[in-house]
């Protein structure tokens, strides 16, 4: 039933011929593996394939989305950061596995008259294969991957004249954006896919052709010459010269079964045990199994730690050497373009001969190891570089960081919002805050508190911000000597204030039972900032709180002289204290420090962020005056919803 | 030949349709309120401020977002420097050094003083940081021109 079945099909398609000639086809020489090299590109071209039209299954191509698609799959996705993984590798393994091809071909000779087409396709293969790198790199739109395609690409608009328009063709606009990526996604996964596939199909035929050949020309030897031989013979010369008259014995070889057909699976297996273990380096735990995703791509930003991958770092440090000043041209167009156009010609170059010395070979030989050799010091002199780089080492931390932040708010918010991922990261005050503060506050107040993320003012001259309105914070502001200090007001007009004289006249040299009644007195007006950090505090002192307040205000207060708390006290004097350093109170004093409700007429050089009710007059928007006091007061969420 | 001719006019078709990014101009040339006079350091350290204005990217508009950022610095009582973040030799964005007080490229480590002039005599950059020349200041707030100029040549050109 089997065998009709087959017979049935065998006649009306010649599969079996096909399948049984390929079987008998022989190949010279004992079965090797730098034999299946073209098997092993079939193969990794196969699981490219598979893995890749998975991965376009689940991926959809637009700056709200492209990220975010690859989160979910690196993510949420079963399997999807190892289909990630895989592909990835396997891209970067097909560009090995085309530079091993081309020097056994250059090395062994086997490039020149007769195989020239074999070694095109291959050469061709090699470029295509990092047009899918670079095209590839740019799909997951983090921060990386917008920037180091935006530099490579952006080189473009160095060229003359056509430049500008070269650059905006390639990204399809004027700057990077939405019809890039789809258009980055179709040259990907059809137009370089399909002409990888097709340099592959090439390489078979010519192959087989020049086999073919050299077949006919052995066959053929003891009778009349022709044409078809004369090129045979070129042929079987160059790719072994052996001692004359031995020529027709190059039939025998070996059959392609079963020995070399064992010899390319066990190549293919080898490549996937490669691949694998590459894609499982860094463990299957989550988040940071397979490879990496960073925080996705600030649209208008730049990453400043930003490198292309491995394949590009030699020609990214052969720009960066010195003898290329301020120039682009050279390094980046002219040279490499020269490297291409003398790998094209190789060939021709291979058959000069001076006397009996085969010179053109030699040459051959001697760039290709020049350029392996270079091209990988370069890269890993640039890798060390960056490695002792602090700058560039902290841009990496920094960009970490915001990738587990990305996914503590997705798992807190449950989800990405329709406008997309950086959407969170723009609402988030653990990651805004810092930003807004060194923009706007650095210039004259601290952030210090012996954290890695302290905060130095430019020149410090006003109080230290660092866990504001806390316990901490108050007690050293109520302290003597530390309120003339550079922390609090020691580099402001209120050193001299009647503040600093109050604390000074009312605090200096306690008795015990008066320090108590003082650390009651913070702790009560620190109650007033109700503080996520001190909110377990706060609840467990809430009687001593309850009491305190009468220390403040009062008949018998100490502070309702100036300030106005609760019921007594007025305002217009000093800084209201209802409310202090709570969120509503330090979103108040942003937007207007002069207002009768702060500091009035006696404000000290503190601006006014939001004064006035048309946004667009302010210096910060209302959002970003919240964002900024949420990450003062430490009021942001953290993983598992717990929080600062 | 039929069937190549045939082929030329869904080919034309695509062209046109692949050819439209050329049309497409960069979004600058927009007189934008950056911050106030108050806010820049008075002893000319160069502060980073980004361009909020409307974005477009092919169907979306953005309202009032980022466009792009610049460096301010005060080089008198009320005159005010513009540098362009860009660096003119592959884009990247210079940031400010400040334990060196001076400008440095993260990409190829063109570094520049503060007067956004090359350092250093390898310097990748082909020519020098770019400056917005066109600042206002209006009743203590800081306007200005922004610009993108084209990357990687030696003279500095608007780019469109």
């Amino acid at each position: 039933m089997m065998n009709a079945c087959w017979k049935w099909i065998d006649e009306r398609t010649g599969l079996g011929t096909w399948i049984a000639a390929c079987r008998e086809r022989r190949v010279p020489g004992r079965p090797c593996l730098c034999r299946a090299l073209p098997c092993m590109l079939a193969f990794a071209f196969a699981v490219q394939a598979i893995t890749g039209v998975v991965m376009l299954m689940r991926y959809c191509p637009s700056t709200q989305t492209a990220w975010e698609s690859v989160y979910y799959l690196q993510h949420e996705v079963q399997g999807g950061w190892l289909l990630r993984a895989v592909h990835h590798y396997t891209g970067q393994a097909v560009l090995v596995l085309v530079w091993l091809y081309l020097l056994g071909m250059i090395f062994r000779g086997t490039y020149r008259a007769g195989r020239e087409f074999v070694y095109w396709s291959i050469l061709l293969l090699g470029l295509v294969a990092l047009a899918q790198l670079l095209t590839g790199d740019l799909l997951a739109w983090d921060d990386n991957s917008r920037s180091a395609t935006l530099t490579r690409v952006g080189f473009l608009e160095a060229l003359p004249g056509v430049g500008e328009s070269l650059f905006k063709l390639a990204a399809a606009g004027p700057e990077f954006g939405n019809l890039t990526l789809a258009q980055f996604t179709a040259l990907h996964t059809i137009v370089f896919a399909g002409a990888f596939l097709l340099l592959l199909a090439f390489r078979g035929w010519f192959a087989r052709r020049t086999e073919k050949i050299a077949a006919l020309s052995a066959v053929g030897s003891s009778q009349e010459p022709s044409r078809d031989r004369e090129g045979a013979v070129a042929t079987r010369e160059t790719e072994k010269p052996l001692p004359h008259g031995r020529g027709s014995e190059s039939t025998s070889g070996t059959r392609f079964w079963p020995g070399q057909a064992l010899v390319n699976v066990l190549g293919c297996v080898i490549l996937l045990a490669v691949v694998f273990g590459c894609a499982l380096s860094h463990g299957v735990d989550a988040p940071e199994r397979g490879v990496t995703l960073g925080p996705p791509a600030d649209p208008v930003g730049f990453y400043d730690a930003a490198r292309p991958e491995w394949a590009f770092l030699g020609l990214y440090g052969f720009s960066k050497l010195d003898v290329f000043a301020g120039d682009t041209i050279v390094p980046i167009f002219v040279i490499p373009g020269a490297v291409v156009l003398f790998f094209v010609l190789m060939p021709w170059i291979g058959r000069v001969r001076f006397g009996r010395l085969p010179l053109g070979h030699a040459l051959n030989i001697v760039v290709l190891v020049v350029l392996l050799v270079g091209n990988v010091w370069l890269s890993f002199k640039v890798v060390a570089q960056d490695r002792a780089d602090e700058l560039h080492q902290r841009a990496i931390r920094e960009n970490r960081l915001a990738a587990e932040r990305m996914l503590t708010l997705i798992a807190h918010r449950g989800g990405i919002p329709p406008a997309g991922a950086l959407e969170l990261l723009h609402n988030d005050p653990k990651t805004q805050g810092p930003i807004l503060f060194r923009r706007h506050c650095a210039t004259c107040h601290d952030y210090v508190g012996q954290s890695p993320d302290d905060i130095k003012a430019e020149e410090s001259t006003a109080p230290n911000l660092f866990a504001y309105g806390s316990r901490r914070w108050l007690s050293g502001l109520l302290d003597p000597k530390r309120i003339v200090g550079p922390e609090y007001f020691g580099n402001t007009a209120f050193k001299r204030g009647e503040m600093a004289q109050f604390v000074r006249d009312t605090f200096s040299d306690l008795e015990p039972e008066d320090r108590e009644e003082l650390d009651q007195i913070v702790m009560t007006l620190s109650a007033e900032a109700k503080l996520p950090a001190q909110s377990e505090m706060d609840r467990k002192d809430a009687i001593k709180i309850a009491e305190g307040r009468a220390l403040i205000g009062g008949n018998e207060g100490y502070c309702t002289d100036c300030h106005q708390f609760g019921d007594s006290g007025q305002l217009g004097i000093a800084p209201q204290l209802n409310g202090y350093a709570s969120r509503e109170w330090m979103i108040g004093i942003v937007r207007n420090p002069a207002d009768p409700r702060f500091y009035g007429a006696k404000n000290d050089r503190m601006q006014a962020y939001g004064a006035a009710d048309d946004e667009s007059k302010n210096l910060l928007t209302d959002r970003e005056i919240e964002l900024l006091i949420d990450w003062l007061r430490g009021d942001w969420v953290e993983a598992a919803g717990s929080r600062q | 030949m039929l069937g190549a001719a045939a082929l030329a006019v869904p080919a034309a078709a695509g062209l046109f349709a692949f050819l439209s990014p050329l049309r497409q101009k960069k979004a600058s040339g927009q007189l934008c309120r950056v911050t106030t006079l108050d806010s820049l350091a008075e002893d000319g350290t160069p502060q980073k401020f980004p361009i909020i204005a409307d974005r477009t990217d092919a169907w979306t508009l953005y309202k009032n977002v980022p466009i792009g950022s610049v460096f301010l610095r005060r080089v008198g009582p009320d005159r005010v420097k513009a540098l362009a973040v860009v660096c003119p030799h592959a884009g990247c964005a210079i940031g400010y050094d400040a334990a060196a007080r001076d400008f440095l490229c993260p990409c190829h480590t063109a570094r520049f003083d503060l007067d956004g002039r090359r350092t250093d005599e390898h310097s990748k950059s082909p020519r020098d940081m770019d400056t917005l020349p066109d600042v206002e200041i209006r009743d203590n707030e800081v306007w200005v021109r922004f610009e993108n100029f084209r990357t990687g040549i030696a003279e500095k050109v608007v780019a469109s």
